[in-house]
């Protein structure tokens, strides 16, 4: 038994409790009463994937289903891949600890461009084939991904079955019907994804035949055998009364979020232009109070956190926050439940609201304004003003905090030396704050973080025409940027722009660049997202030996004619309302929130009637 | 405020549970269980539990303790049926009491050793091993240096027993405040010593005791 060679080795590694499962709540099944069986896949370790919302909602509806069975599969740390690989341990899930390879669906969910690799590492510690290609047409094994990424799904084509676009509480089912359907009557894996590109929300990249210009740029896609000439994503209509879980997994070791999280609403009004998730994610859709009071309290009773999350991409932005909020202190008190509030926006944020946070979070407060003047924000459609952001830091200063963490991309569309000088200018201002503020914390110093990250265009997004600052840029904005800060109470973090650079050409890589994440792998690559396993020189050979040059992808403008990777996805917002926000976006206009004024993305359209009532 | 003491035993998935990882996890089991436990007053309340004896990840126990309070009276029946429902695969509430003793005073633990091999040349070896006049080990010390302690005084074998391809060894080692052992000392030493190839399946701590040897409660 696979379980008694696991233990034999389980006390050498790390933190062995996240590689046998047995938490609460974890679903067992008896295997023999089962129809389908599913590995739900986080293609990076434990500690990371079981604090993701995602996989605890698909995990739990699937196992709904008495005759379906979904298990969490991890990618291992380094030294337990390397216990696997030498004792010819396959990747298992952790509720059966069986193998991988037994499921009929092994299912990735795509988070981040630096996963890709692992899934291909994952796949090979499962003893199933990389490359869709090599696997067998028998109707097992199918391998598909969800999750943001796969907006633009072409660099993982090759390695994958199939795609489910958009949400995925309705889609996975219909497909996992299929499948035990098509599987009765003996149906070959080829005949089963050919029925299966017609479920809306499957892109099954086989069916897509792409071709080139001789310059690179895409020419023409072709969809094959009956498959839709483009594929719309799926959303749950009804947000309020979508599916949602009673329990979650609690894990024994401390992950990074650890706590009961609810999703309040889906979608954001706000229309930040660098913003993928607030395109992807549209329509805005809201739980009410009482469905979120409702699910919260019996989500806390089931798992026994001692932390409750409000998740959502900015949850003050959502029309009863403050009746969410005094539903859930009577309880959460009587409890001793900490209330957390992540993503809150600076323009609304009030004395009350913090004295919440104030609860759980002691150490300091972050905010993202993103960009350092006024022009810069108004072009990317940060809506936030200067005057909002000292309000905001005004109450923190006299709610008690002392240290300020202020969030600012390098490298945005336009962006000069005046705008990376503001950075430290809007930092030394909030200084000066701090020492006029009279309330201020007595006898302390303030700290003020400026942290740093390098712009990424995405797909679906009005800078996806946009090209990435060369990494000499980037080195030099931050050079700028070190430069204007003059006080030590300001300190400034930044990262190597090599890992945004390949995060980059994988947003917005075509199918070609399927062969260089192949190769990169076979180089070595993994866990590209940890800065010590980071191997961009292996990177860089791969892309040369497929022929490929990063730069096509990462810093080259794109013309609006030209067919881009995704154009023939649907995610409900027009290629013409990118358009049309890029062009106000180089004259630094701004537009208006959804809630305000309606914008004419497209979503309203396809879901055949306004967003807001 | 009612004094409460659970004898529960960690097995199978749960050996590897860690010290650290268990108090978190009984913290969460007691929220779920819905039991009127009480809670500490500081600025960060939380549910008091205290652990008599750390164990080691990976060892198995049918012997922990687990001291906790009740702000109301629950019969000790419906205490550890309530946590019982609440707790994860391999942890299980044996029983449910008020605590006689503190926990100061234990003095000693057995635990019951299980190796794989040929069980009786590994049998013969192992009393050699203990025939010896010294049994000495190095341990570190707080400060950083070496001190070599001899672990034969207080090492009892209590019980040899061969069965079929496994030998099963009980010891009892001194436990607590003033003087604990780890098994693994013995263990380790063991594995350098045996001219005898084994495999060491698994370590079960199975008694807590008091003076005199007497069943701490």
């Amino acid at each position: 038994m696979l379980k008694e060679k696991i233990e034999k080795y389980l006390l050498s590694v790390q933190k062995p409790a996240r590689y046998i499962g047995g938490e609460a709540g974890s679903v067992i099944k008896q295997k023999d009463k089962i129809s389908v069986r599913f590995a739900f896949c986080f293609p990076d370790t434990y500690d990371i994937g079981m604090s993701h919302l995602g996989m605890k909602i698909l995990y739990s509806l699937i196992n709904e289903r008495e005759d379906y069975w979904c298990e969490r599969v991890f990618a291992p740390d380094v030294d337990f891949e390397k216990v696997m690989r030498e004792k010819d341990i396959p990747l298992y899930a952790l509720e059966s600890l069986e193998p991988v390879k037994d499921f009929d669906f092994i299912g990735f969910t795509m988070q981040y461009e630096l996963s890709y690799t692992n899934v291909l590492n994952m796949l090979e510690l499962a003893e199933i084939p990389v490359l869709a290609s090599e696997r067998s047409d028998e109707l097992f094994n199918i391998v598909v991904a969800g999750g943001p990424c796969v907006c633009n799904p072409e660099p993982l084509a090759d390695f994958f079955d199939l795609f489910i676009l958009g949400e995925g509480e309705e889609v996975n089912l219909e497909l996992m019907d299929l499948y035990k359907e098509m599987k009765k009557n003996g149906a070959s894996k080829r005949e089963f994804l050919i029925k299966a590109a017609r479920i809306e929300g499957i892109y099954v990249p086989s069916l897509y035949d792409i071709k080139y210009h001789e310059d690179g740029r895409i020419m023409s896609v072709t969809a094959l055998e009956g498959a839709p000439e483009t594929v719309r994503k799926r959303i749950i209509k009804d947000f309020d009364k979508v599916y949602y879980p009673k329990e979650f997994v609690v894990p024994f070791t401390d992950i990074v979020h650890n706590r009961v999280s609810v999703e309040v609403l889906r979608g954001c009004i706000r229309g930040c232009r660098f913003c993928q998730a607030g395109f992807l994610y549209r329509p805005f859709r809201e739980k009410s109070a009482e469905t979120v009071c409702g699910q919260a309290q019996v989500l806390c009773e089931n798992t026994g956190y001692e932390e409750l999350s409000l998740a959502s991409l900015s949850t003050s932005d959502h029309s009863e926050i403050d009746g969410i909020i005094k539903g859930l202190i009577p309880y959460t008190e009587k409890e001793h439940i900490n209330l957390s509030l992540p993503s809150l926006r600076v323009d609304n944020f009030s004395k009350e609201l913090m004295d919440e946070i104030k609860k759980v979070r002691k150490s300091g407060l972050t905010f993202a304004p993103e960009a350092g003047t006024q022009r810069l924000r108004n072009v990317i459609n940060k809506n936030v003003t200067e005057d909002e952001v000292m309000n905001t830091c005004r109450t923190a200063f006299e709610g008690g905090y002392t240290n300020v963490k202020l969030y600012f991309m390098l490298g945005l569309p336009t962006e000069t030396d005046e705008d990376v000088a503001g950075i430290a200018e809007l930092a030394q201002k909030v200084v000066d704050l701090y020492y006029s503020t009279p309330n201020r914390p007595k006898g302390k110093g303030v700290q003020v973080s400026i942290s740093t990250a390098t712009f990424v265009p995405k797909p679906f997004t009005p800078f996806e025409f946009e090209p990435q600052a060369t990494r000499e840029e980037i080195m030099h904005k931050q050079e700028v940027l070190v430069q204007s800060v003059s006080s030590r109470k300001i300190k400034v973090s930044w990262h190597d722009p090599s890992t945004s650079i390949l995060e980059a050409v994988l947003a917005r890589g075509d199918r070609r660049t399927s062969g260089a994440v192949y190769l990169a792998w076979k180089k070595g690559c993994k866990f590209d997202s940890w800065s010590e396993h980071f191997k961009f020189d292996l990177w860089q050979s791969a892309f040369d030996e497929c022929g490929l040059d990063m730069k096509f992808y990462a810093s080259r403008k794109r013309e609006y004619e030209e067919i881009m990777p995704w154009d023939h996805l649907n995610y409900y917002v027009d290629k013409s309302f990118f358009i049309r926000e890029n062009q106000k976006a180089m004259s630094a206009e701004t537009t208006e929130h959804c809630r305000g004024k309606c914008s004419g993305c497209g979503v309203s359209r396809e879901i055949g009637g306004p967003c807001f009532d | 405020m009612i004094k409460m003491r659970a004898v529960f035993e960690k097995k199978d998935r749960a050996k590897y549970i860690s010290h650290l990882d268990l108090n978190r996890c009984m913290q969460r089991t007691f929220k779920r269980s819905g039991l009127p436990v009480w809670y500490t007053e500081g600025f960060n309340p939380h549910i008091y539990i205290t652990f008599a004896l750390p164990l080691s990840l990976g060892y198995e126990s049918s012997v922990e303790i687990m001291d906790f309070n009740m702000t109301e009276e629950v019969s000790e029946k419906e205490t550890a049926d309530k946590l019982n429902k609440a707790m994860p695969e391999g942890l299980r509430v044996l029983r449910v009491y008020s605590p006689q003793t503190k926990h100061t005073g234990i003095k000693s633990a057995e635990y019951m050793l299980t190796l794989s091999g040929d069980s009786s040349s590994l049998h013969s070896e192992f009393e050699k091993f203990m025939a010896q006049e010294h049994i000495n080990t190095v341990k570190r010390t707080k400060r950083g240096g070496e001190k070599i302690i001899d672990l034969k005084p207080d090492t009892e074998v209590r019980e040899i027993c061969e069965e079929a391809g496994v030998l099963k060894i009980l010891l009892r080692l001194p436990a607590g405040n003033e003087k604990n052992l780890n098994p693994s000392l013995i263990t380790d030493l063991f594995k350098e010593y045996s001219s005898v190839s084994y495999e060491l399946v698994s370590v079960e701590r199975t008694g807590i005791f008091s003076d005199n040897g007497k069943e701490f409660l």
